[in-house]
């Protein structure tokens, strides 16, 4: 049997990866000797003449002249000078090499560099609340700091599960602070464009808010010269070249008014506050993915009327309408479950509990932080409680738990003289009840003209989990649930 | 070489300066005014001199810690040069370099180096840009800097590059506490520097015609294009390797024997008095000239303008 | 506009300042090659190919083969343009900068505060830094920690093709030092170039991509790893504003703070070691300046505390990698706070 060897793309300097074969300077199956000429080979730097390095015989060659091959790579086989090696044991041999590993000086960082351990995968939506060891004691010798201690034992925040962050695996403040929190919501969002503004070579020197305003008011900052540190164009000489509105040119037949145009349409940029942002995002999102349908009911609503009026005079305060109108929601979607769902890609989630977000306006922003259980809630509790929930979100306080998750929001604007309209849903949850103002209305009762109080309600649902014969049970029963208010005790 | 009346009398005004401007400043560190660490070259004067009286604005030259001798010789501003070492803003460097950092990049001196060695390499530098103009550059060095790496490269760089660099070795006998004996291995830094492929010499640096007379000679055959060439110089320091320096490696009655015999400023006047070139008055004449210019740059830089914490961060880049 | 490679732009760029004007020289180790030797100069035309056929256009006047003498290197390069010149200095390797460091630190930096302002030092040290060819601890090393934290030096750290010619352009024609770092594994990566005189100033960093949940900053070879990174996670729905600092000093500060203050979340990859480097520096600079922005603690990818090892895993395992990148950005994204 002929003793082969493999003949690879040799690797000259640090830096190459590649060569090519210029010419074969022997024949295949031709014997040459120690010092002869055999290949000459091309890098991006020169061209190298191969000299043998003992006397043998190429049975086979591989490298086609003028193609490119990575260093390492077979280009030829070889044997002894006086070798015939058999056509099948060089095939075998070919089909048997395996290059050494390439150097990994990888540019795109792929492949060669081992990952790290894969963050955690992102946490179901349940709206569940932290673990919790429920006090146990943590032993003196624990690796984790003072404050982390103390906190831990306080809020019966189990650590054993905790990976410290500090040196040697010590667990901090941060770390335990972390774990007491519930899981993040997952992400999973559609893919976004990330391509840059204006990243243009021989881009213009500008800051990259300059580039930004200059993107939106349309203004071209190669006509602007700029003032900012080095001469860059910053957002001041942005704004100076934002044009003026144009005064509408007047008709020649008008009456010869003087008509000034506004002043200069120099706008005052607000940049948006994150909470904004978020609201931003999420709503653009829900209105452009989800398949909304609208199932407009008008109820009478002199029933919670007058159920308020008797606990103004038996205890001197009363829910609100909006609070009997949870209450209602709560009661017929536990009636419903198919309405009680969140939905999430192809899976909707059912929900037992019914978790009802009430919207709450704040100067920041629309905030909807989350009664939960409400089903097994009396009226007086959700009024309660969201007073409580709103009081909070005014002031920025809720935690996570108490807006994140849920399945059906209220979002009620009837104090303000709204007689009707229609909400956006709130993902990821089914459906949202806008409610309107309740006004005086003639309404026939019996054969004859009467008068009752209606508020309009709007129930937007997502067609995706929630069919129109479905939501509109859903309403027949809120209907009734509102109109008989009796049937909301208990 | 025979010199003028005029350039003897030059030669002569500049050493004076350079002595004292030393001795002034060695009485007024002791006052506290004067901040940091100061070397003072009185003793060198002849060394410094019987070089820069061969080069005009475009030879460059650059110099050590032990800095001053090398400035006034180079031509710097005696009085901005006080007002540095005091500190002040109106100083040579407004107050930013200090003694040890003391330069007129105008007048070709690259400055005094707080690194030892350090100014080697830099030299060659200039030779480079000598080379393109026809002028020298100089390498001050004391017998400390010649065991230095820098130096070393530096040499062997200008061999190689044929530049027109001359290491001057001023050999006052200690680097630092240390004397030369002991920390220069070889037989001589001529011999070393011979050893790298240059033409090295030795001189009196106690005789300023012996050192400008080897000066010349040694200038003329840089310009002709044969490279570099090194020159070490016999010579003494009067005070201390840094003002506050006890000089405890001085042996008995040394530094009185050498402020006796080995004084360059006396060698000179009594040289050119017996050989009739110039009149005892003549140099005396310009001894008081000197000392009313060293008092009023005193008295200039006690009275200039300090700088303020504003001017901490000028001039850290031309542009930023 | 033409596709070329850093290395090609880098001699082209020398080549073009060198003919617009004389007072540029160069100084290096090799960067002809061949003199004193049989094959002759231009035997190789710098080791890195970056000054290949100066010699023969400019002649040993102007390009200046060296012995191994780094201080000397540098001093000369020092001394030529403080006394009018306008110098180049190439340190072969950026690990070298041990045995020349005072003529960077305490001459170059140095002279014109020193000298009261009246000194101008116009020099450009080139220096090749970087792993991912297994040279090891010594000769894989980046250094822009270093010299950044030197105030009178100003720092480069070219990764595009273009990026490299407007910044080596700006690098020689400016009047202060400046060190102008060259990855060893970027020389090879080919980009669109603009033709013609090209010059891009320092402090102004360049947007790779805009998003709206993380900050990406990285310098260098580890703006294409992050490219990638950022790539993948826009897939996933997570924006990234990468952003390519260009310059370490002068640093593109209103960049870094109007990014972060947009997405809250910052992620620094830099290839050095963790401690007193660029990614503190920057971390710390948000920390005080936008710490109001901040959704999640400061991420940095960078090396471990270890020198720069040998075996194809271990330097792998060394580097901050795209996976490093991606796990960072997700950790940010899932930061309760």
């Amino acid at each position: 049997m002929a003793k082969l060897r493999a003949f690879t793309m040799p690797k000259w300097g640090i830096e190459m990866t590649e060569g090519v074969v210029a010419e074969w300077m022997v024949e295949e199956g031709k014997p040459f000797r120690k010092g002869d000429l055999i290949a000459l080979i091309e890098t991006d730097k020169i061209t190298n003449e191969v000299q043998a390095e003992y006397d043998g015989m190429f049975p086979r060659l591989i490298a086609v002249t003028g193609e490119t091959y990575p260093v390492g790579e077979l280009i030829a086989v070889l044997a002894e000078p006086g070798d015939a090696p058999d056509p099948a044991e060089v095939d075998a041999f070919v089909a048997g090499f395996r290059p050494a590993n390439a150097s990994t000086a990888s540019r795109s960082g792929k492949g060669a560099a081992p990952s790290d351990a894969k963050a955690p995968a992102a946490p179901s939506p349940q709206s569940s609340a932290p673990a919790s060891s429920g006090g146990a004691r943590i032993p003196a010798d624990a690796n984790i700091s003072p404050v982390a201690r103390s906190f831990a034992e306080e809020h019966g925040v189990a650590i054993a599960g905790i990976v410290g962050s500090g040196r040697g695996g010590r667990i901090t403040y941060q770390d335990v602070l972390q774990a007491s929190r519930p899981p993040a919501p997952a992400g999973g969002s559609d893919p976004v464009d990330i391509t840059p503004i204006g990243n243009a070579l021989g881009e213009i020197f500008a800051s990259p808010l300059a580039k930004r305003l200059a993107a939106q008011h349309g203004v071209d900052l190669s006509a602007v010269s700029g003032t900012g540190p080095r001469g860059r164009i910053c957002k001041a000489d942005v704004l100076a070249r934002v044009a003026p509105a144009a005064p509408e040119a007047s008709s020649p037949a008008a009456v010869a008014l003087h008509f000034e145009p506004p002043a200069a349409g120099t706008s005052e940029v607000v940049k948006m506050s994150p909470m904004r942002k978020a609201i931003a995002r999420a709503l653009s999102h829900s209105k452009s993915t989800i398949p909304h349908f609208y199932l407009r009911s008008r109820v009478r609503i002199d029933g919670i009327l007058g159920l308020r009026a008797q606990a103004k005079a038996a205890t001197g305060e009363a829910p609100s309408v909006n609070d009997y109108v949870v209450r209602a929601c709560a009661l017929a979607l536990a009636r419903h479950p198919d309405v009680n769902v969140q939905v999430h890609g192809d899976e909707i989630h059912r929900f037992a509990r019914a978790d009802i977000a009430v919207a709450v306006a704040t100067d920041k922003g629309l905030i909807t932080p989350i009664v939960r259980g409400a089903d097994h809630l009396s009226v007086a509790a959700i009024s309660r409680e969201i007073k409580l929930l709103a009081e909070k979100a005014r002031q920025g306080r809720l935690s996570p738990e108490e807006f994140q998750g849920g399945s059906f929001s209220v979002s009620n604007l009837g104090m303000f003289g709204i007689d009707q309209f229609d909400a956006i849903i709130n993902p990821p949850q089914g459906a949202i009840l806008a409610v309107g103002a309740g006004t005086r209305q003639p309404i026939e009762i019996g054969h004859a003209l009467a008068f009752a109080t209606i508020a309009e309600l709007s129930l937007s649902c997502d067609h995706r989990a929630i069919d129109g014969a479905v939501g509109a049970q859903f309403m027949q029963t809120l209907k009734q649930l509102i109109e008989e208010p009796a049937l909301l005790i208990g | 070489m025979q010199l003028s009346r005029d350039a003897l009398l030059r030669a002569y005004r500049q050493m004076k300066t350079i002595r004292a401007f030393e001795d002034r400043l060695h009485d007024e560190i002791q006052t506290g005014e004067i901040a940091g660490f100061t070397h003072l070259y009185a003793g060198q004067e002849a060394c410094a001199v019987g070089v820069c009286e061969h080069l005009g604005p475009k030879d460059y030259i650059v110099s050590t810690h032990r800095g001053h001798g090398h400035c006034i010789a180079k031509g710097c501003d005696v009085i901005g040069m006080m007002k540095e070492i005091y500190g002040s803003r109106e100083g040579l460097c407004k107050g930013r370099g200090g003694s040890m950092h003391i330069a007129d990049v105008e007048v070709g001196m690259l400055g005094a180096n707080g690194i030892v060695g350090a100014g080697a390499p830099l030299a060659v530098g200039a030779g480079i840009t000598a080379k393109g103009n026809g002028t020298v550059s100089i390498a001050f060095s004391g017998d400390g800097a010649c065991n230095q790496g820098t130096t070393f490269e530096a040499m062997n760089l200008a061999v190689v590059l044929k530049l027109p660099v001359i290491f001057v070795f001023e050999n006052n006998h200690y680097s630092e506490h240390t004397g030369v004996a002991y920390a220069v291995g070889a037989e001589s830094m001529a011999a070393r520097a011979a050893a790298f492929g240059m033409r090295a010499e030795m001189a009196d640096g106690i005789d300023f015609f012996a050192v400008h007379d080897a000066m010349g000679e040694l200038i003329d055959y840089c310009k002709a294009g044969n490279g570099p060439a090194a020159i070490e110089l016999d010579t003494e320091r009067f005070f201390g390797h840094f003002e506050g320096d006890p000089q405890r490696y001085r042996g008995p009655g040394e530094l009185d024997r050498i402020r006796a015999e080995r004084d360059c400023l006396a060698l000179f006047r009594r040289k050119v008095t017996e050989a009739g070139l110039l009149e005892h008055g003549d140099i005396d004449a310009v001894d008081e000239e000197v000392m009313a210019l060293i008092d009023r740059a005193v008295a200039e830089a006690k009275a200039a303008e300090r700088p303020g914490a504003e001017h901490v961060v000028e001039d850290v880049y031309i542009s930023y | 506009m033409a596709t070329k490679m850093i290395r090609d732009v880098i001699v082209e760029t020398i080549d073009a300042e060198m003919a617009r004007d004389p007072d540029v020289i160069m100084l290096g180790e090799d960067i002809v090659g061949g003199n004193g030797s049989a094959g002759g100069p231009e035997a190789i035309g710098g080791i890195w190919s970056t000054s290949t056929g100066l010699w023969a256009k400019y002649g040993p006047d102007r390009v200046i083969d060296t012995p191994i003498s780094e201080s000397a290197i540098i001093g000369a390069a020092a001394g030529a343009s403080l006394s009018g010149k306008r110098a180049i200095a190439e340190i072969m390797f950026a690990d070298f900068i041990g045995v020349c460091l005072d003529q960077i630190w305490n001459q170059v930096a140095k002279f014109r505060y020193m000298f009261g302002g009246k000194s101008r030092c116009p020099v450009t040290i080139r220096m090749i830094y970087g792993a991912g060819f297994n040279a090891a601890a010594q000769h894989s090393q980046a250094i822009h920690g270093m010299v950044t934290a030197m105030p009178g030096l100003k720092v480069v750290m070219p990764a595009t093709p273009a990026d490299a010619k407007g910044l080596l352009t700006a690098a020689i024609r400016d009047d202060d030092p400046v060190i102008f770092l060259e990855h060893k594994a970027l020389y090879a990566t080919k980009g669109d170039v603009p033709e013609g005189e090209y010059v891009l100033p320092f402090g102004h960093a360049r947007q790779v991509t805009q998003g709206d949940d993380v900050t990406i900053l990285a310098t260098g070879l580890m703006v294409s790893f992050a490219e990638a990174a950022a790539r993948n996670l826009a897939e996933e729905g997570i924006g990234c504003d990468l952003i390519d600092l260009r310059t370490t000093s002068p640093l593109d500060e209103e960049a870094i703070l109007d990014s972060v203050e947009r997405t809250g979340r910052l992620l620094i990859v830099d290839e050095s070691p963790p401690r007193c480097g660029l990614a503190t520096d920057l971390a710390a600079l948000v920390a005080s300046k936008a710490f109001a922005s901040l959704r999640a603690p400061v991420e940095m990818v960078t090396g471990p505390h270890s020198p720069i090892p040998f075996a194809r895993e271990l330097e792998a395992a060394w580097l901050p990698s795209r996976d490093k990148i991606e796990a960072a950005a997700l950790r940010l994204m899932s930061y309760r706070g």
